[in-house]
């Protein structure tokens, strides 16, 4: 009833206060919002959270709330202020923060992000204020516009060629996320006292940590309805409310569960997460190994997703690293989760991989036929092909300076127990048929990639091994 | 000897619109609708009887004016005392305190081996750093393990990841988190970026910061999810609607995914404004050697921030300048900005000092191009490559130091021209007439130009050098 402290005292936002813009609000004569605002502003007031409150004004007629209350406020864009509002909650969650829309903004452009902050379900106010127009546009049709009423975008009345009206309390009432739903009107002194009661009910539940409260306020439009406000409000009673029922739609008894704490700057921490060592890795190569290139070595390894190509690409650009040699990674999948195509392209180079593709590389690991077919072709003479021969039984034709290498690493890892471990064998056969590092500088990788799953570690150096022996028996 | 009791209504006529709706709510029918038009509003504000007037208060509450029908007093009345109305039913100025800063503070970080991380974490572990706790996004294929590092390592930070809607929730999310003081960031690709180009353009509108880490993808439409450096024009020059300028940063290997993700937050605060860092598909996917900072930043809340606290109640978020002049005057505000940021142009020069012929590459091409130099120079040519690592502003001065005495210019890109045309534009909005003709190496669709490619290129033309 009287003007809450939470009202500016001027509202030097409004055209610099010229003239009476300083005390007089830019809404019609007896549009709703006014009455909104003061319940809201009220609301505030009693629960005594000004300064807590951030205020998030939309894009419609009430886009300029921010001219009236003494809180934080940010303004949206079109239909986004639900979300806005999570930024700001999350930011801080001991804020307050209320997201008021009008029918455009609420139930049309941004549906998406309404329903999708309700069902979050984190504590934050929403005042809906369904006018079933368009006001700021000038009288528009609205999600909300009732069927057979007119509007400039429905000039002989909404019908079916429109779609029906949105009954958004309804909507918000049957998902999970909310806690709180009602819808309130404006146009008697009985359902004037219902509507200042829910919007604070709504904002409490918000302070107190519960959750998510709607509270859709069927509101008046003089202007754009074409009648007197006294008519407006015989009309929101007489056609609104039998489409857009009044009364609380959702109310559930949830305890305050809404807890932050103030984030973590804790470096160690971080580095944990992030895997930092601080041991400086052993090294165990005198040089680089410039018996297979001068500067840079080009690996390609390709198989199927599962095959485990990315891991095993990823344990030698790790062991370059580790060498204090400089590495890289780029992974290639097929659109597929899981069997599709798993390519990975991997560089060492002795100061910087500068080309980090490999069209053509030195050094191919096929993990099936099509791989091999693929890429074998592409590998540059003199260089080395191993392959899975428990699975390939076709080589193509193949440069003869290229070193063929034909490993069973499925046969190997299934004798071993685990079929996963074939890429481990692949690894050992790529130690053995190049040298490209020393065996314990693989080793070193592999147990550091495991460190969380020491168990499999005897098996993964079970399976290197036998890598190694396969290219060694061939060799004999 | 004061009395209490309920206030009766006051009106000042100049606030009332004349509505009407407090004449049904008075049982008393205090309230008649008015019949004189009051000059100052041009409007009939109702009349005000109050013989009968039980102070039930109703007309207050159905009065939609802050500043129309108000209680005549609150609290106890002073009899026969004259006061100014104005002053009597006036206002409690606002007590808000002035804004003010609340300190960002720089930790120490133990020293580390170098990481062997892929592009997107490094650029993950970057913003972590740099003291972002809010990171909200949408799964989008290149960039999505950023966001599935931020999902997973956040909540042991006590921060904030969400995964949006969709971009266009994403981004204003980031609104609100930027709003209200925090470093916040997506990460993204070429489509998902579009969709969020709306918020952008609120955010440098409104002066928030934001890190956008676009993982570039071939283009246009869906397109494919290879890399492409198909932005460039987007971040550089369509950030939205409106007057939009943003830093944006073209980093080209894992270590500085990291680097310039934390350099982005650093002049995204300087400047309040977002900075995108345009990344490739190959440079988010691979994997490399990431050695980390020694310091963190434990960020503070600055003064224009709606953190939602007395500190910051003054504040407000807008972008909106209703007064033709008023926006005029935003606009020549942020274009001086966009001038100041000219000062935080990168780039880095290999072997120009004495090139015959310069190589220009942004991002992994930049990468290639160099191994294309370094094989050039093997050859007998001096080449060189000039590699902006910001995009926008263009390092132009660093540019026309390395043409200097240079015969050919050769843009290698992943894209159709985008690059070239930043460089045309920078090029020729500093007046720089006389540079040689541009040759251009380009392949698209999520395909990057190879060596060979760029010294099938050079080497071609061989014979215009002799």
């Amino acid at each position: 009833m009287s003007k809450a402290s939470v009202i500016y005292d001027k509202f030097d936002r409004h055209s610099h206060a010229q003239g009476l813009k300083g005390h007089a609000t830019h809404y019609c004569p007896g549009c709703g919002h006014g009455l909104a605002h003061k319940f809201l502003a009220e609301a505030i007031d009693e629960l005594g959270v000004q300064d807590r409150t951030v205020a998030i004004s939309p894009v419609g007629c009430s886009v300029f709330l921010y001219y009236y209350f003494d809180v934080g406020n940010s303004q949206a864009a079109h239909g986004r202020a639900s979300v806005v509002a999570l930024g700001h909650k999350f930011a801080n969650p001991d804020s307050v923060v209320v997201s008021y829309q009008g029918d455009g903004d609420l139930a049309s452009i941004g549906l998406a992000e309404t329903i999708a902050t309700a069902q979050l379900g984190a504590p934050i106010t929403v005042i809906f204020i369904n006018n079933a127009i368009y006001g700021m546009t000038g009288g528009q049709m609205a999600p909300t516009t009732l069927m057979g009423q007119t509007a400039t975008t429905c000039p002989t009345g909404r019908s079916q060629y429109n779609g029906q009206p949105m009954k958004m309390a309804e909507i918000i009432a049957g998902l999970d996320g909310p806690i709180y739903v009602e819808r309130v009107a404006l146009f008697d002194a009985k359902q004037r006292i219902k509507a200042k009661k829910a919007i604070r009910k709504a904002l409490r539940n918000q302070v107190e940590g519960r959750g998510y409260s709607f509270i859709e306020v069927l509101a008046e439009c003089p202007t754009h309805l074409k009648m007197s406000p006294e008519e407006t409000e015989i009309w929101v009673k007489d056609f609104m409310e039998p489409v857009y029922p009044l009364g609380v739609k959702k109310d559930v008894a949830m305890e305050p569960w809404f807890h932050r704490n103030p984030p973590s700057f804790d470096g160690e921490k971080i580095l944990q997460l992030a895997g930092a060592s601080y041991a400086h890795p052993v090294r165990h190569c005198d040089g680089f190994p410039t018996h297979l290139a001068p500067a840079d070595i080009s690996l390609k390894l390709a198989g199927s997703g599962g095959d485990g190509a990315q891991t095993a690409a990823m344990l030698i650009a790790r062991s370059g690293i580790n060498e204090g040699f400089d590495a890289t990674h780029i992974p290639s999948y097929g659109p597929e989760s899981r069997g599709g195509t798993s390519y990975a392209d991997v560089h060492v180079a002795e100061e910087e991989v500068l080309n980090p593709g490999s069209p053509d590389p030195q050094i191919l690991i096929a993990f099936n036929a099509p791989s091999l077919a693929k890429f074998g072709p592409t590998v540059r003479k003199g260089g080395t092909v191993i392959y899975d021969c428990s699975v390939v039984s076709d080589v193509p034709l193949l440069d003869p300076s290229i070193k063929v290498f034909p490993v069973p690493f499925t046969g190997i890892a299934t004798d071993l127990g685990k079929a996963v471990v074939k890429n481990i064998v692949a690894l050992g056969a790529l130690q053995a048929a190049t040298g490209i590092f020393p065996k314990e500088t693989f080793l070193d990788a592999i147990r550091v990639a495991l460190k969380d799953k020491c168990a499999l570690i005897p098996l993964n150096e079970e399976a290197f091994a036998w890598g190694i022996k396969s290219v060694e028996a061939l060799r004999s | 000897m004061a009395l209490k009791e309920r206030p009766k209504p006051f009106l000042l006529p100049e606030y009332c619109k004349g509505c009407g709706r407090c004449i049904d709510a008075c049982a008393k029918d205090c309230i008649t609708a008015g019949h004189q038009i009051n000059p100052l509003t041009g409007l009939v504000p109702v009349e005000l009887d109050l013989t009968n007037c039980n102070a039930c208060g109703l007309c207050m509450d159905a009065c939609p004016e802050p500043y129309g029908l108000r209680p005549a007093h609150e609290g106890p009345i002073k009899k026969f005392e004259l006061e100014d109305p104005a002053k009597l039913y006036g206002v409690k100025p606002s007590d808000a305190p002035e804004p003010q800063d609340v300190p960002s503070v720089v930790l120490p970080l133990p020293r580390t081996e170098p990481l062997v991380i892929k592009g997107t974490y490094a650029s993950a572990i970057g913003a972590i750093l740099a003291g972002c706790r809010h990171v909200y996004g949408y799964p989008i294929t290149p960039s999505t393990e950023g966001a599935e590092l931020m999902a997973k390592f956040l909540p042991k930070l006590d921060g904030t990841f969400l995964q949006a809607v969709s971009e266009v929730a994403a981004v204003n999310m980031m609104y609100g988190t930027a709003g209200a003081g925090l470093p916040t960031m997506t990460f993204t690709s070429s489509p998902g970026f579009s969709l969020m180009l709306e918020g952008v353009s609120y955010m440098i509108g409104s002066e928030l910061p934001g890190v956008f880490v676009d993982v570039m993808r071939g283009g246009p439409g869906l397109g494919n999810i290879a890399p492409e450096q198909s932005d460039i024009k987007l971040a550089c020059h369509g950030l939205g609607h409106g007057n939009t300028q943003a830093l944006v940063l073209a980093p080209s290997t894992p270590q500085e995914m990291l680097d310039l993700t934390i350099l982005a937050f650093e002049l995204s605060f300087k400047y309040r404004n977002p900075v995108v860092i345009l990344s490739d598909g190959y440079l988010g996917q691979m994997t490399g050697k990431v050695q980390l900072p020694e310091t963190l930043l434990k960020p503070g809340v600055p003064k224009w921030a709606v953190y939602g606290d007395a500190l910051h109640r003054k504040n407000l978020i807008s972008s909106i300048f209703l007064t033709e002049t008023d926006l005029e005057a935003h606009n020549v505000h942020l274009n001086a900005k966009y001038e100041a940021m000219k000062v935080e142009v990168r780039s880095e020069s290999f072997r120009c000092e004495d090139a015959d012929v310069i190589l220009i590459a942004c991002n992994t091409p930049a990468r290639t191009a160099k191994g294309a130099v370094q094989e050039l120079r093997h050859q007998g040519i001096k080449a060189g490559l000039f590699r902006p690592i910001t995009l926008w502003p263009f390092p132009i001065e660093a540019l026309k130091t390395a043409l200097q005495g240079t015969e050919r210019l050769v843009v290698v890109e992943a894209s159709a021209g985008q690059l070239e045309n930043e460089v045309r534009l920078a090029l020729s909005k500093a007046g720089v007439r006389d540079y040689p003709e541009i040759e251009s190496v380009r392949r698209m669709g999520g395909i990057l130009p190879q060596q060979d490619e760029i010294l099938a290129q050079v080497l071609g033309k061989k014979e215009v050098l002799a």
